[in-house]
């Protein structure tokens, strides 16, 4: 059963245009975690390399392809957690770096803190030699189009956003048996300068134990954290519940308790996965006994041998 | 090993249309208050408990309560909260707090903010004027200044013992504690209400740990984590070594005990202790569930709390210290602070 990867490019409602770039670039990341894995790799590893990877492909909102803020501009939130030690590394609102989610595993394996925010965040990334990136480097004309759009008094950015662009994020578990989660995302569309969604809070956009499991979220963010949805999750396999059932669970309950639609990865330590949402879709990939699991819509479930290059 | 407290009183049969007693609980920091500090700590989260109460009785909220106790708290300089914080490693302010309705679900956050007296109240305008739940740092800053919320110069922030603290910190090699963090001055104060209406809610406010990296956030503004409110299951706030109680999601983490059926007590110990086990972390929680009952426990040297509940006002701060006061009698040996109870 072990080891497992599994990915996500955001929940909601991708554009027929935009949804083959979603689904191929979840499968390539699956691709590239389980690589690691399949050499013996560790879950961190495995995790902060997939979510590297959607944050380079411009069709994710994380990294270059985040959605912009209402001033035009891109500030970031990243997370990982080592389910061996409960240690995590945040950043939020993070500017001009390429990949957040390294620049979080920094903060968790070179700090005492778990969070850094905003300058603190990019003083740290200095320190650490990583290279700053132009901001019109993070953005794409479908980033920028969309901020246009969504300027007008009448847009509705959370529709607009569960419309088009996830988050990322991927959760794994390797031969050992540690769990780990990584979650980045350019947040919400047109958001407030240095609003933090649930990305970077611990139990919200991410969690991993490995006495439970690992979840990594997406969807509307502040509903995410209303229900503290990760942690959540993990609280309903602990107390015995499938990956699968806990995930639906927690998914039901963010949407009659709060009105939120979102998706989740998770995974257990033994190696049992649930990619589920409650959006009309999410780009998903999972990789196991060198198969890929992928798909998009709900109830879709494909698979072909990891090595198939197609 | 925690130190937990509760009362024993259940509340009465709510179809009977019996008044629902509001109790608030509050705490101004888990660590080693040294004796210096003891009495002034103590001082100040009893005069935050009967603001806290004084609002409930005029008719207030358990939000309205958790605000009023917190940004009383954040006007003492003896807390560690808006004035008489700790300095980051560059010798600034930089505050986190968080508010949570546990009717709704709502909350307020704010993260690394600067010049502001009360982040309490930025973090409850963030909850009622935006859509967000969380803002940090410039923008942060940029809200406050739009809805016209008074900025404050760091100097009416920050005490004299706090640059001095900062000073000898600096000039001696130090790294955060590996074991039990009990010697760092932890003293993030926060509250905890439910109303009369039976709505919980949960404040927390801190500079952080002095010394800080440049924009670290620890578990205060997080929620789940330095605080979480909800009307199925009771309200918590934290203080501690926060990136022990942001590993455990302390917060959350005790409200599903109390949803499992432990009381409040036991769910505060039992997941305090997880934290020490698991973590190597100290701290220490205030919470009360929707139905009155109400704990203080931490495995801290001290922690300073108070509480008013059915008329009595109980403090503490070393461990299985219970103290009480009539209410009134209280409130007639202290006519200074103005408690509009009566």
């Amino acid at each position: 059963m072990l080891p497992v990867v599994v990915v996500h490019g955001g929940a909601g409602h991708i554009p027929k245009a935009r949804s083959e770039n979603s689904t191929s670039g979840v499968r390539s990341a699956a691709r590239t975690g389980y690589t690691i894995l399949r050499e013996g790799g560790s879950s961190m590893d495995a995790v902060v390399e997939a979510v590297t990877q959607l944050e380079n492909n411009p069709s994710f909102n994380a990294g270059c392809g985040s959605v912009l803020n209402v001033k035009g501009e891109v500030e970031m939130d990243a997370i990982v957690m080592d389910g061996k030690t409960l240690g995590s590394g945040a950043v939020s609102a993070v500017r001009n770096i390429a990949n957040p989610i390294q620049l979080a595993r920094l903060v968790m394996d070179k700090t005492d803190h778990a969070c850094l925010t905003a300058e603190g965040a990019n003083q740290f990334a200095r320190s650490m030699g990583v290279p700053e990136v132009p901001l019109q480097s993070l953005i794409t004309d479908y980033s920028r189009m969309r901020w246009k759009k969504n300027l007008g008094p009448d847009a509705n950015p959370v529709e607009c956003q569960m419309g088009k662009m996830g988050t990322v994020g991927a959760v794994a578990v390797d031969s050992e048996g540690n769990v780990a989660c990584a979650t980045s995302t350019g947040g919400m569309l047109n958001k407030m300068e240095g609003r933090v969604g649930d990305t970077p809070c611990i139990g919200c956009g991410g969690y991993a134990d490995n006495q439970v499991g690992a979840v990594s979220t997406t969807g509307h963010g502040e509903a995410i954290m209303k229900v503290v949805l990760a942690r959540l999750i993990l609280f309903h396999v602990e107390q015995g519940q499938s990956v699968e059932a806990a995930s639906d669970l927690a998914l039901a309950y963010m949407k009659s308790r709060v009105g939120g639609l979102g998706g989740v990865v998770t995974v257990d330590p033994q190696g049992q996965w649930a990619a589920r949402f409650s959006s009309l879709q999410m780009a998903w990939a999972a990789a196991q006994k060198d198969t890929l699991h992928y798909g998009l819509y709900t109830g879709e479930h494909f698979t072909q041998s990891i090595d198939d290059p197609h | 090993m925690a130190e937990g407290f509760s009362t024993g009183r259940k509340r009465e049969d709510q179809e009977m249309n019996l008044k629902m007693s509001a109790v608030v609980v509050v705490h101004g920091g888990a660590w080693a208050i040294p004796d210096d500090l003891a009495k002034a700590s103590v001082d100040g989260v009893k005069v935050a408990a009967c603001e806290g109460f004084s609002v409930l009785r005029g008719g207030g909220s358990a939000l309205d309560a958790v605000e009023a106790a917190v940004r009383t708290l954040e006007e003492n300089t003896v807390f560690n909260a808006g004035h008489g914080a700790v300095l980051n490693a560059d010798g600034e302010v930089e505050l986190d707090a968080i508010i949570m309705d546990g009717r709704t679900l709502t909350s307020g956050a704010v993260s690394s903010v600067k010049n502001i007296a009360n982040p309490v109240s930025l973090a409850r305008a963030v909850m009622e004027k935006t859509s967000h739940i969380m803002l940090t740092s410039r923008g942060a800053n940029l809200f406050a200044e739009s809805i016209g919320m008074a900025t404050v110069p760091t100097d009416t922030l920050v005490t004299e013992y706090e640059r001095n603290e900062w000073e000898k910190h600096k000039n001696y090699l130090t790294e955060v504690m590996q074991d039990f963090n009990c010697q760092w001055a932890h003293d993030t104060v926060g509250a905890v209400s439910v109303d009369s209406a039976g709505n919980v809610a949960c404040a927390t406010s801190t500079g952080g740990i002095r010394n800080k990296m440049i924009g670290r956030v620890g578990d205060s503004s997080i929620i789940g984590s330095g605080g979480y409110a909800d009307n199925f299951s009771g309200a918590v706030s934290c203080t501690g070594h926060g990136e022990s109680i942001l590993k455990v999601t302390l917060a959350r983490l005790i409200l599903s005990h109390i949803e499992q059926g432990k009381s409040v007590a036991d769910s505060s110990q039992v997941s305090l202790q997880y934290m020490g086990e698991r973590v190597r972390g100290a701290g220490g929680a205030i919470v009360v569930s929707p139905s009155g009952e109400w704990a203080a426990t931490f495995t801290t040297e001290r922690m300073a709390w108070a509480a008013v509940d059915q008329d009595v006002l109980w403090y503490g701060l070393d461990p299985n210290e219970r103290s009480k006061e009539q209410l009134s009698q209280y409130i007639y040996n202290n006519p200074n602070n103005h408690f509009n109870i009566f």
